[in-house]
């Protein structure tokens, strides 16, 4: 027997179905749909470009690496032969040489398989480092070259796409949920209908988020996995799906918002106002005022006194080899002291008081530049924390340690270069103050870099909790959202 | 008639929650902003000044060493802040501030406050200026969208036709009082903000930056006003109140969001920046051509550093070899920073829809930091480098050529240091600003006129639709 109680789910679809022919119709829907595949396209198509950038640098960079090594062994050979005539500098012999002017080696990090998702930090922080004994004052602190006018701009990347576009899209899709049907006077007709108010929102919020989503997820998952071979792995699909969590999350949080929102029955107009202040207030106004909070709360050292300190340290250094400094140098007369002689060479003095007084130098600014790292990890504590405060500051997190771009990432490369910096004065400093010379063997055992990537659990269990969070909160919203509008006036 | 709409209006406004809330809002971040770039300042202009006499007075006491190892202990400069610099900070956090004078190498201008700060930066930096140039146009159409749509929803607009108001003192009667809501928020604390600044400056500087807030005011003057004649277009053009509000957050969305970014995009795309790796081969090819011709020419020799060039030679190598490359350096960097000005200029048009991009470079030009001024004090960093350089192998010629072998051995004293002047460097007036960014300024001027015209037109369309 049939039972005259209307079934929720059966009711849900019809309207899902009635709500989606309205606004295909309307062309809302439409319109909305093209704007945001055009933007995600476009998002797509930055981040994509900067990502075949990174990479052709990274490519170039171990090409170049590679004809050095080559020419260094092809130039050796002859010397050690005795054809080619000695040049004090560039004698790759002379281990202090090696490590300074003729070093051809390299500290590079490679894109993230998903680094196309969110461009992050990787337009202001390098990819990769020459090392050499230059001091770490001296080459650590070049970044890549952007006009600073882009990137005080920021970039049409994905991640901006999602963080504040889609907001504003759901928004424009939102705003009137059930206003509109009240200013219509059909809400009044629904009401009278074996239906509730919590079902016909739920419905409306489906159809429209369904097509939002349908839109931003898949297209960019979809280009990705034909275009870069590298984001096919498991670790990687496993990756996306959270991206996916994340970005339906948010997605849903701003959709909640906006049904909450309707049911205090106010106009449209004022809704679209009260959508319009949030967002400004979440999107906007919160994460600039949290950077200069954790400017203030935690601010970096003073870089005037990594300057002064510097200029003590060389100053410094300068007195303590002043000896090598200064001695005789009777090489460009006379270059058959420069060769080799029982696997022994006369390091020039003066090469040798290079190598040592950086070496003395990074030694001395060493405490100072770790304060600079252990400062900007614990901003990035900070805001972690802080990041629970607006919806679009954790997304955004989540968003670029997806992609491989946030500052967390870059800093562990700078941790390593240093460490590998430190591993290449290690091998040359015992060659140099015993006057060893470099053989053709030594230079293919030169220590190589190896990037280790950081530790893909500890990065999904930050994503994951993020967007475990940004669903709760949406629920959470969502949840009170439908009961209001159970008590909701229809007029 | 128009006293008396203006005055009708902004009582309306006052008694309404929106200026109220917004308002507060916009003046507790204005303040909030103003005492942490105030603050910024102080510390690190006392801190920069004092490092660069500290590292000038280490340059002076050096003792008795080789000048070339001089040279290498360098000098540090540091650039000033621009006291406007408090109301925008335009690009400062993504250039650097200091500039180690070494020999041998371009000054490139180094750490970036960016670098030392999380991702977050990328947000934006709350400042004055990005409250006036984001937030108060949101404000203005938030509190200003329905000012002539809803006196015709309410049936009001024909009572007061009726009575005479024409249409002229109804469009500036309501921009009156909008502009008025606008200036009760911020002139107070811009008038204060702006007379302890100048109260600070030396007496020299004052009528520099006089002239600057007076330029910025103006710039702003029009920006606001294009937002203020725009809202009352659109609330006299569109069906209802609704339409009305949405069309002007959609255009407030375009230009503030999407346009800055779009325009950034697309000129990166017609004149593409070079990647560092590019910037730094091509360089030291460029260097290494222009040294090695040197050398042939002066030396006879095939490369440079080459053995056949005696010792007793090498004050005189060491000066050829810099001023080699000087041309090269020259070159390529001011091709990468044409590069980034061709860029920013092209991105001066995108203004023609999107004011904020014009007034943005406008606004950090007139501060004193945008990049022309920054490329300024690094051209003026470089040129005392190679001054140093000049007089370094100057003396190297005189003195340490003739020891031959011993060459390293000869010593410079206390004079050789003095004869390096110290590193004084101005900012540059407000006519330099000027001459860069009165584009800008008229491309604001032009759509203020178009605003007023389409206000215009809007309110003298006849009232039956």
């Amino acid at each position: 027997m049939k039972t005259m109680q209307p079934r929720p789910l059966s009711t849900l679809s019809l309207i899902v179905l009635h709500e989606a022919r309205i606004l295909v119709r309307d062309r809302t829907l439409l319109l909305v749909c093209c704007v945001l595949t055009l933007m995600v396209g476009y998002g797509l198509f930055v981040g994509l470009a900067q990502a075949t950038l990174r990479d052709r640098m990274v490519a170039q960079v171990l090409k170049h690496e590679q004809e050095t090594q080559t020419a260094n062994s092809g130039t050796l050979q002859s010397v050690l032969a005795g054809q080619t005539a000695l040049i004090p500098f560039s004698n790759p012999a002379n281990p202090a040489a090696m490590a300074g002017t003729l070093s051809g080696r390299y500290a590079t990090m490679p894109n993230a398989p998903l680094a196309a998702l969110a461009i992050g930090q990787s337009d202001m922080m390098p990819n990769y480092y020459r090392i050499t004994y230059l001091s770490k004052v001296q080459f650590m602190y070049d970044t890549e070259i952007e006009n600073p006018w882009n990137l005080l701009s920021g970039h049409f990347d994905l991640a901006f796409v999602i963080v504040f576009v889609l907001p504003l899209l759901v928004t424009t899709l939102g705003y009137n949920l059930l206003s509109a049907e009240r200013e219509h006077g059909t809400l009044r007709m629904l009401c009278s209908q074996p239906l509730s108010i919590a079902t016909l929102m739920t419905g409306k919020v489906v159809v429209r988020m369904l097509a939002l989503l349908a839109i931003v997820i898949p297209v960019p998952l979809v280009v990705l996995l034909l275009i870069r071979p590298e984001a096919r792995g498991a670790e990687q699909l496993v990756l996306m799906l959270s991206w996916s969590a994340l970005v339906a999350a948010y997605c849903l949080f701003w959709f909640a918002v906006a049904a909450l929102v309707n049911t205090v029955g106010r106009s449209s107009s004022t809704n679209a106002l009260i959508m319009m202040a949030l967002w400004t207030i979440f999107v906007l106004i919160l994460p600039v005022t949290m950077n200069l909070a954790v400017g203030l709360v935690s601010p970096a050292p003073s870089r005037t006194e990594l300057a002064s300190r510097t200029r003590v340290a060389t100053a410094e250094s300068l007195r303590e080899y002043e000896d090598l400094y200064s001695a005789d140098y009777r090489y460009a007369s006379d270059p058959e002291a420069l060769l080799v002689k029982n696997e022994r060479i006369e390091v020039p003095s003066r090469m040798r008081a290079f190598f040592l007084a950086k070496q003395k130098v990074d030694e001395q600014i060493e405490p100072l530049l770790k304060r600079f790292d252990q400062q900007l990890l614990q901003q990035q504590k900070l805001v972690d924390r802080l990041s629970l405060l607006s919806p679009a500051m954790l997304v955004n997190e989540a968003l670029t340690s997806i992609a491989g771009t946030d500052s967390r990432r870059f800093l562990a490369f700078k941790d390593q270069t240093e460490a590998f910096h430190k591993r290449w004065r290690q091998y040359f400093s015992p060659r140099i103050q015993e006057s060893r010379a470099m053989t053709v063997r030594d230079l293919s055992s030169l220590p190589r870099w190896h990037w280790v990537e950081m530790p893909a659990s500890e990065i999904r269990w930050s994503i994951w909790w993020r967007a475990m969070l940004m669903l709760a909160l949406a629920s959470v919203l969502g949840g009170l959202a439908l009961a209001r509008s159970s008590r909701g006036s229809i007029e | 008639m128009f006293a008396i709409i203006a005055a009708k209006d902004l009582r309306v406004l006052t008694r309404d929650g929106r200026l109220l809330w917004a308002g507060g809002l916009v003046v507790m971040l204005m303040l909030v902003a103003l005492a942490a770039g105030w603050n910024r300042q102080v510390q690190l202009n006392s801190e920069r000044s004092a490092g660069q006499a500290l590292d000038y007075d280490a340059w002076l006491h050096q003792r008795h060493r080789h000048p070339h190892d001089a040279a290498e202990q360098g000098m540090h400069v540091f650039k000033p802040e621009p006291s406007l610099a408090v109301f925008d900070p335009g690009i400062g956090p993504f250039v650097g501030s200091t500039v180690w004078l070494q020999a041998h190498r371009q000054s490139e201008v180094k750490f970036r406050p960016a670098q030392d700060a999380t991702g977050l930066q990328r947000f934006g930096e709350l400042s004055p200026a990005w409250l006036l140039q984001v937030l108060l146009p949101l404000l203005i159409i938030v509190i200003g969208f329905n000012s002539v749509s809803d006196e015709r929803e309410r049936g009001t607009l024909r009572q007061l036709i009726s009575l005479g108001a024409t249409a002229r003192s109804l469009l500036f009667g309501k921009a009156a009082a909008l502009a008025s809501c606008v200036g009760i928020l911020i002139a107070p604390v811009g008038l204060a903000i702006a007379v302890l600044i100048v109260a600070r400056l030396p007496a020299g500087e004052r009528v520099d930056v006089v002239y600057r807030i007076a330029w910025l005011a103006a710039g702003y003057g029009l920006y606001l006003g294009f937002f203020v004649f725009l809202t009352l277009a659109v609330s006299a053009l569109a069906r209802s109140s609704r339409a009305a509000l949405v069309l002007l957050l959609g255009f407030w969305v375009a230009t503030m969001l999407i346009a800055p970014r779009t325009a950034s995009e697309a000129t990166n795309l017609l004149y593409p920046t070079p990647s560092r790796l590019d910037f730094d081969d091509q360089l030291a090819h460029d260097m290494a051509d222009a040294g090695r011709k040197a050398w042939s020419t002066h030396f006879g020799a095939r490369t440079q550093w080459d053995p056949s060039v005696p010792l007793s030679k090498w004050g005189a190598a060491l000066k050829v070899d810099d001023e080699a490359g000087y041309g090269a350096l020259d070159e390529n960097f001011g091709r990468l920073w044409d590069t980034f000005e061709r860029q920013q200029l092209a991105q001066v048009w995108i203004g023609l829809v999107a004011p904020v991009v014009a007034l943005r470079g406008y606004s950090m030009g007139l501060a004193g930091t945008d990049f022309s001024q920054h490329r300024d004090f690094s051209t003026a960093a470089e040129a005392q480098r190679r001054k140093i350089q000049n007089i370094v192998s100057e003396d190297l010629i005189e003195h340490a050529d003739r020891l031959g072998n011993a060459h390293f051995t000869y010593k410079a004293g206390p004079e050789l240091w003095a004869s390096v002047p110290q590193f004084k460097y101005e900012l540059p007036s407000v006519s330099f600003a000027l001459a860069h960014h009165w584009a800008s300024l008229a491309l604001l001027a032009v759509m203020f006129c178009l605003s007023v015209a389409l206000a215009q037109y809007a309110l003298t369309r006849p009232l039956m639709r």
